[in-house]
């Protein structure tokens, strides 16, 4: 019976060694040196940087798992599986390492691009540069010859007040050269042609030719002053009535009007008034103050056209 | 490191320590090379600042190259290797550490440059 006993004891051991001997065997330091490699194989950086060392990592993982299927030691096999850690670590490092240096390259790609904007910039800034000197050279050159026209113009104005000034004197200066030839007289009412009694005929209300010579002089001042306007006024002496002498000095003043008339002077230019015996410049007691009462004045007009009345 | 036997393992243990032991005087030239490279891989971190940038990797690649000359002087060549192994893949990792915080702060001082540069382009472009 104790041989019955045996034959199952026996083939329970021999079951316990086959288990034994076929379970695959591992340790806690091959898990986590398996764990490190699969992490580190989904890793894009090792992916793209570090592919040899990934290869060498992934052959100390496999010493280490020959090592387990061997069924050696744990100690052989925790040695391997170390090495085989360092290893995926070390894969690890180089492919920072090597992203760090793509950086690096990278920036360099960085660094010419922004220095070939420096550039451009500096170019474009020259160019803004010059342009706006351009322009404030030519404002100033502007201003220049704004200025040099405005003195143009200046001088020009200047020359032609002098020029007018100068005309006008030479104006006057025939004007008083041709009032001379007319005794023409300077009073508080301007220039005053006297015309006496002997200028006029024997119906003394028509100027003789001595008179109308005179006119003719004072007609062509008229013309060559086409400003200028003249009052004729007529005086007698005190011989006679009132009411014939103030006619007869009207006739007189209208007697030259029409002369002057006659001689292309227009009617607007000329103005007639008779005094009679008014205003006498001698007195009436001899026959030759007499005769200087007997008169036509002419009152010359300024520039204006304008006279002043008695 | 744990250690464990199971008891169906026991033989396998036993026959792998006895290759091991048998074996200790062939696995001393390979020893001394691994401590050597794994000395130089310590010396090239330490000197791209792996003290600076991966002190916990640098301090244990020194104490691990230490403990494998320790192994080393009691004559524990299979130890000494493992040691030595772990102390080279510790450096290598500082100093990949190192590299990779150069480079971060070689990219993040350019990147800086660039922003300066952009906001200069912006003030002169107004």
């Amino acid at each position: 019976m104790t041989k019955n006993y045996f034959t199952p004891i026996a083939i329970a051991m021999l079951a316990l060694v086959t288990a034994c001997s076929s379970s695959p065997k591992t340790t806690s330091l091959l898990e986590q040196a398996r764990s490190d490699y699969r992490m580190a194989q989904i890793n894009p950086g090792v992916v793209s940087y570090a592919a040899l060392e990934l290869r060498q990592a992934r052959d100390a993982l496999a010493l280490a798992d020959a090592s387990a299927a061997k069924n050696d030691n744990a100690e052989k096999i925790d040695q391997l599986a170390y090495l085989s850690r360092q290893q995926t670590a070390l894969t690890l490092e180089v492919a920072k390492k090597r992203t760090a240096e793509a950086e690096v390259a990278n920036s360099a790609k960085d660094i010419d691009q922004i220095l070939l904007a420096q550039r451009t910039n500096e170019a474009d800034q020259a160019k803004i540069n010059a342009e706006q000197s351009r322009l404030t050279a030519q404002i100033a050159q502007g201003q220049t010859a704004e200025a040099q026209r405005k003195a143009d113009e200046a001088r020009r104005v200047t020359e032609e007040a002098q020029r007018q000034a100068q005309q006008a004197q030479a104006r006057n200066k025939q004007l008083e050269a041709q009032l001379a030839d007319l005794a023409a007289k300077k009073t508080d009412r301007g220039l005053v042609i006297t015309l006496g009694d002997v200028l006029f005929g024997t119906d003394q209300t028509r100027l003789n030719p001595e008179g109308m010579r005179t006119a003719q002089k004072l007609a062509d001042v008229l013309q060559q002053n086409p400003l200028r306007k003249v009052l004729v006024e007529g005086f007698t002496d005190s011989t006679g009535t009132t009411a014939y002498n103030q006619e007869l000095s009207e006739r007189r003043a209208t007697a030259v009007f029409s002369a002057l008339q006659g001689m292309g002077v227009a009617r607007d230019r000329v103005a007639t008034r008779g005094y009679g015996e008014a205003y006498p410049v001698a007195a009436n007691d001899t026959s030759l103050n007499r005769q200087m009462n007997r008169r036509v004045e002419i009152v010359l007009s300024d520039d204006t056209g304008r006279t002043t009345q008695r | 490191m744990h250690k464990y036997l199971k008891p169906s393992c026991l033989l396998i243990g036993c026959g792998a320590l006895l290759l091991a032991v048998g074996c200790s005087s062939s696995m001393k030239t390979p020893a001394i090379a691994d401590v050597a490279v794994s000395k130089a891989a310590v010396e090239n971190a330490a000197s791209a600042g792996g003290a600076e940038f991966a002190p916990v990797e640098m301090r244990s690649a020194r104490d691990k190259l230490a403990l494998a000359n320790k192994a080393m002087a009691s004559k524990d060549y299979k130890a000494a290797a493992d040691w030595a192994n772990q102390a080279q893949a510790d450096a290598k990792l500082a100093e990949s550490k190192a590299d990779t915080a150069s480079a971060q702060a070689a990219s993040a001082a350019l990147q800086d440059n660039i922003r300066v540069m952009r906001e200069e382009l912006e003030r002169a472009s107004k």
